[in-house]
């Protein structure tokens, strides 16, 4: 008798906690996104990529999916001839979901807290905000032309006052964009509906769901059975099975992420730049592209990927794989097998740490095949998979010999952000290490400062070719932005630059 | 009776409060004794991989007052908590008491459906080939049993939905905004829970069925369906909720897994995040929820053990 | 269950049972080839062949290859070390700790029950999972660690069950008898109480070691415990889900070892409890 008793317990407690949903019949289908990514807070410095996906919110300065810069809540932009000063005109007749207007004073607050967290905007040369009119300006310390593009930046995007309560903590996701929240479930779904209001084209769909389903294998499943209309990010596997499922179409974007591995030039082993040359002839990124990430052509020759098309220097020297070489390098360096086959040089062994870490599953399997490669070459390598932020802590204590992880150049439409801050003079937590170049830098600073068309074509080959002999930082594959769409879907735009999941212009085959 | 009701809640009660302090107390030492400097994880649990560098660990140290002695932090934890005040999560920023409040609700009606469906599983087969020991349904269901004790749980789920989403597109895949949605990671984890507590059950019914209370009311010439129901199930009851208690305590936990395969928001996901994160309130937070739980657990089962068997409850 | 060395195959088979047997003839093999280890198929579980990764089985590689085109029969062998050395020393661990703390609480009940319960309440409220989980975030891919943090999740039940059953059995008048007629402590334990626990302890015992390795599984899910290239079979369930589909013969060969390894357990032990 117990049991039954347990048992209705526990239809009761299954039945009233669930609400029942469904669409009727003759509504119009929601579209149902699912991506890995949970939203985890209300804060935007937070979860701020995701709201700025699905258009909830949106910046003063959008970007098409060629990273081409266009007006968003911003109508134009123009900078002082210096370029230390930047005035952003504001769009009129833009309402917030809630019916508020926005407006320079809005902006203005979204801007200064954007300022003070931790995102693109604090690691810019940002001397003031303020506004005046509808104008926001940026006075700047020094020249600096790519802010436009650290302003369509998702920590840059523009929540409207009732996004926070009176202690301006975060509490609601409230903004301009094509859609607005109907539902929120942290951290893993959050419902949509069109904003009728929204001031510019109107969404073609009524309503759309995000779920985040961290697991490849569960979204790959989502986008077979047709449970998600459009799916986001797969593993190679999961990707071909969805090759044969008619009912989806796949598609493969290739984005400017690439897999890289850090190396502590600043470490005795890694000073010079032979050893880092040995390094990389012996990582055979033919075979991890074939193998693992399953994109052959996406094994790196360079650095920037060809998606990054004003940075990616075809007259390059592509990068080989020659193991041969690499031990004849390392040979000239000193390094002589010991007993057990691992190198040995003044007493020492070349036994070395790698840190990386498993939010990315290719990240582990890659770093198992250069601990199994680098064997070969006689050195012994310790791969360590653990919490990412082991890698910016090494760097600062000086402790890490070795890194492998996915770095962005697409963050912003324009990557000089991220590559100033990995290649400057000092390095980066998530670039060079120990290793500085003074033509490096001072062409970094120019093209930073000067929006010179010809100028920085030239400096950004300079770079490239300095850091494809140098190698502080060894690249080993590009990045595939992987998806897949029902076939009942018209007009979906997949953006490699991921700041959008094309939700306003997509819609529904008739 | 009211009286000893009344005795066992304030133990209980008491209880409780110990284990809220001791849990609390624990969880926070561990997180202190970890290596790693807290504030760059927590710093990579908030602006992920792409936007995380030292500068905004230092700011993260800061805002959090992470450099403080271990001590004042511990003070203010507890000091929050006698206000019954589980604090704001280190990664997430709200209030962690919302948090766990949203995401306990849906834990708790995946475990609650899970154990349902395993009590459903479990009982017949358990009963069944308990009193029909060594026969072949005895036998059938001990392969079954040991073969779906040794697939994890999401090699079980995803077979499950192969078969129902996939083929015979029952349920969906993954979500958890209908009651269709719940039918397969309940099952998932029913099914694993059953495979163990058939075996108990049936080992119970078979050990009440030789044992001298059986033989003497047969004895007695009690009929043999009344013997069965009134000695034996009552009998065989007992070991059978009790074992049933413990892996109520190991489910809570063991929805981690099944929550991440089907995107289904719960505590054990966010435990593991708050660890990972070092998001100490949470963890806090969690493990103190989770240890309150585990008491009303008991007291729930102590209730039906007594009710079953007076004598257990003799102490 | 050691001492069938002195039998000749027929006697033995006589004695123990035909299930009983093939348990003991499977356990055997097991613990051989795992002695043995990797030599058994002359592959190194470790060398890759990135290009002929997940193989079918064939007349090189009798169980096929990897994600990394490692030899699957080699890294099983490996990984069966690993794991059933972990999966029964934690079952040992556990079942020693919960069986003798319960048989104590329940033997001397009041305030020794009274400490005994509210300790393991108090442990057993943290839990297990954070246990595990920060212990192995101190040290990822210590095996210790591992041993420790599985011993700790597995007791519970050992305890529980034992303190539970005890009681009652203690209670019982056949106890008072035995206590009447001056009948040793010993002989109370060994004539009253272990007879009771054997059958469900056995049960519990033997799901025990498939709890540990699918709880190494479990965390190599939640990305825990990752050190390459280490081979074990709960990691190897884990590595080798994103190839369920692509290549399901992958991820079953882990599986079927670890049914194959309870099987023979349940059966050599089987025979002893048969009423």
């Amino acid at each position: 008798m117990f049991t039954k008793s347990l048992a209705a317990l526990g239809m009761a407690l299954a039945f009233s906690t669930i609400a029942f949903a469904h669409d009727s019949a003759h509504e119009e289908k929601t579209v149902k996104i699912a991506a890995p990514w949970e939203i985890t807070s209300f804060d935007l410095a937070i979860s701020g990529y995701v709201i700025q996906k699905l258009e909830i919110m949106e910046n003063l300065v959008d970007a098409d999916e060629n990273g081409v810069l266009r007006p968003g809540l911003a109508t134009d932009w123009a900078a002082s001839e210096d370029a230390m000063t930047w005035r952003f005109t504001l769009r009129n007749n833009v309402t917030f979901h809630d019916g508020t207007a926005f407006n320079a004073g809005t902006a203005l607050t979204a801007l200064t807290r954007a300022w003070k967290q931790p995102g693109v905007l604090s690691k810019a040369p940002i001397k003031s905000i303020t506004a005046e009119d509808n104008v926001i300006i940026f006075e700047m310390e020094k020249a600096f032309a790519a802010l436009p593009a650290l302003l369509a930046h998702a920590t840059t995007i523009i929540p409207a006052a009732a996004s926070f309560d009176e202690a301006g903590a975060p509490v609601a996701f409230v903004g301009t964009g094509p859609f607005k929240v109907s539902a929120y479930t942290p951290p893993q779904s959050i419902d949509l509906e069109r904003y009728d209001n929204y001031w510019g084209k109107k969404a073609k769909i009524a309503k759309a769901g995000y779920l985040a389903a961290g697991r490849a294998e569960t979204r790959a499943l989502l986008a077979e059975t047709g449970d998600a209309n459009l799916v986001f990010t797969f593993d190679p596997a999961g990707f071909n099975g969805l090759q044969a499922v008619d009912s989806v179409e796949t598609i493969a974007v290739p984005i400017p992420r690439v897999v890289t591995l850090k190396v502590n030039a600043g470490h005795a082993f890694f000073a010079d730049p032979k050893a880092r040359q040995a390094l990389s002839l012996a990582i055979n990124r033919q075979a991890i592209a074939t193998s693992i990430t399953r994109f052959p052509e996406a094994a790196a020759s360079q650095l920037f990927p060809p998606a990054l098309n004003s940075w990616h220097n075809t007259d390059l020297p592509k990068l080989e794989y020659d193991m041969e070489k690499a031990k004849m390098l390392l040979a000239e360096l000193g390094w002589q097998k010991g007993e057990d086959g691992i190198l040995v040089k003044n007493g020492e062994r070349f036994a070395i740490q790698l840190r990386t870490f498993p939010d990315r599953p290719e990240l582990p399997l890659i770093a198992t095949v250069l601990q199994a490669s680098w064997k070969e070459i006689g050195i012994e390598l310790d791969v360590s998979v653990a919490n990412y932020s082991q890698i910016p802590a090494g760097h600062q204590d000086g402790s890490l010999h070795v890194a492998l992880y996915a770095r962005n150049y697409g963050l912003t439409p324009d990557p000089i952000g991220t590559v100033l801050q990995d290649f400057a003079a000092g390095g980066g937590d998530w670039g060079a290490m120990g290793w500085e170049n003074a033509q490096v830098a001072q062409a970094l600073e120019e093209i930073a400062a000067k929006g010179d068309v010809e100028k920085r074509a030239k400096n950004i080959a300079l770079v490239s070719s300095i850091i494809q002999e140098e190698l502080p930082l060894i690249p080993i594959t590009w990045y595939q932005h992987t998806a897949s769409i029902d076939a009942n879907l018209e007009d979906v735009i997949i953006d490699p630059l991921q700041r959008s999941y094309g939700l306003s212009t997509m819609r529904w085959k008739k | 009776m009211y009286k000893k009701l009344i005795a066992a809640l304030l133990k209980r009660g008491l209880q409780a409060l110990i284990v809220a302090l001791i849990v609390g107390l624990v969880s926070f030492a561990m997180m202190q004794a970890l290596p790693g400097d807290a504030a760059f994880r927590i710093a990579a649990g908030r602006y992920g991989y792409d936007l995380m560098d030292a500068a905004a660990a230092e700011a993260v140290r800061q805002e959090l007052g992470l450099d403080r002695h271990w001590s004042l932090q511990l003070f203010d934890w507890l000091k929050a908590l006698a206000q019954f005040n589980l604090g704001e999560s280190f990664i997430y920023r709200g209030s962690v008491s919302e948090k766990i409040a949203v995401q306990l609700g849906h834990t708790l009606t995946l475990s609650l459906s899970a154990l349902f469906v395993s009590i459903l599983i479990a009982f017949p087969i358990g009963i069944y080939t308990g009193l029909n020991p060594n026969g072949w349904a005895d036998k059938f269901f001990l392969q079954l049993s040991i073969f779906v004790r040794a697939i994890p749980p999401f090699a079980v789920g995803l077979t499950l939905v192969l078969i129902f989403s996939v083929h015979l597109k029952l349920f969906p895949v993954a979500g958890f905004r209908s009651f269709h949605h719940l039918i397969l990671p309940a099952f998932t984890l029913g099914i694993g829970m059953a495979a163990v507590s058939n075996r108990v059950i049936r080992d119970s019914v078979l050990e009440a069925m030789h044992s001298d209370w059986q033989l003497f009311s047969r004895i007695k010439g009690l009929p043999s369906g009344l013997t069965l129901r009134a000695h034996v199930l009552r009998n065989a009851a007992l070991p059978s909720v009790t074992y049933i208690g413990v892996q109520m305590a190991y489910l809570i936990e063991g929805v981690v897994i099944i929550e991440t395969l089907f995107a289904w928001p719960g505590i054990g996901h966010a435990l593991i995040h708050a660890i990972f994160g070092r998001d100490i309130a949470m963890v806090q937070g969690t493990a103190l929820t989770l240890g309150l739980i585990y008491v009303g657990l008991n007291l729930v089962i102590d209730f039906l053990c007594s009710f079953i068997d007076p004598r257990s409850a003799k102490s | 269950m050691i001492f069938f060395a002195s039998y000749s195959p027929l006697k033995l088979y006589r004695k123990i049972g035909l299930s009983r047997s093939i348990g003991l003839g499977l356990l055997s093999i097991i613990i051989i080839s795992t002695v043995i280890g990797p030599d058994l198929v002359g592959h190194d579980p470790a060398k890759q062949d990135l290009l002929h990764a997940r193989q079918m089985p064939n007349a090189v590689h009798l169980l096929g290859t990897d994600h990394l085109g490692r030899d699957m029969a080699a890294r099983l062998l490996s990984g069966a070390r690993l794991s059933l050395s972990l999966g029964i020393l934690s079952l040992v661990t556990a079942a020693f700790l919960g069986i003798s703390l319960g048989i104590i609480a329940a033997w001397f009940g009041t305030w020794t029950d009274r400490f005994l319960t509210s300790f393991a309440d108090a442990i057993l409220a943290l839990p297990g999972l954070l246990l595990v989980l920060i212990l192995m975030a101190s040290a990822p891919g210590s095996w210790w660690l591992l041993y420790i943090g599985i011993s700790l999740t597995l007791w519970v039940e050992f305890f529980r069950y034992t303190r539970q059953r005890s009681r009652i059995i203690l209670a019982h008048p056949s106890v008072d008898a035995s206590k009447n007629l001056g009948l040793s402590n010993y002989f109370i334990l060994t004539r009253h109480i272990f007879p009771e626990l054997r059958n469900g302890l056995f049960t519990i015992s033997a799901f025990g070691i498939a709890s540990a390795i699918t709880a190494i599984a479990a965390l190599g899910f939640v990305s825990v415990g990752i050190r390459p290239p280490m081979a074990e079979w709960g990691l190897m369930m884990t590595q080798l889900l994103p190839y369920w589909r692509e290549a399901p013969f992958l991820i079953l060969q882990p599986i079927i070892c670890l049914v194959l390894t309870i099987l023979s357990l349940h059966l050599s032990v089987g025979g002893f409890h048969k009423k």
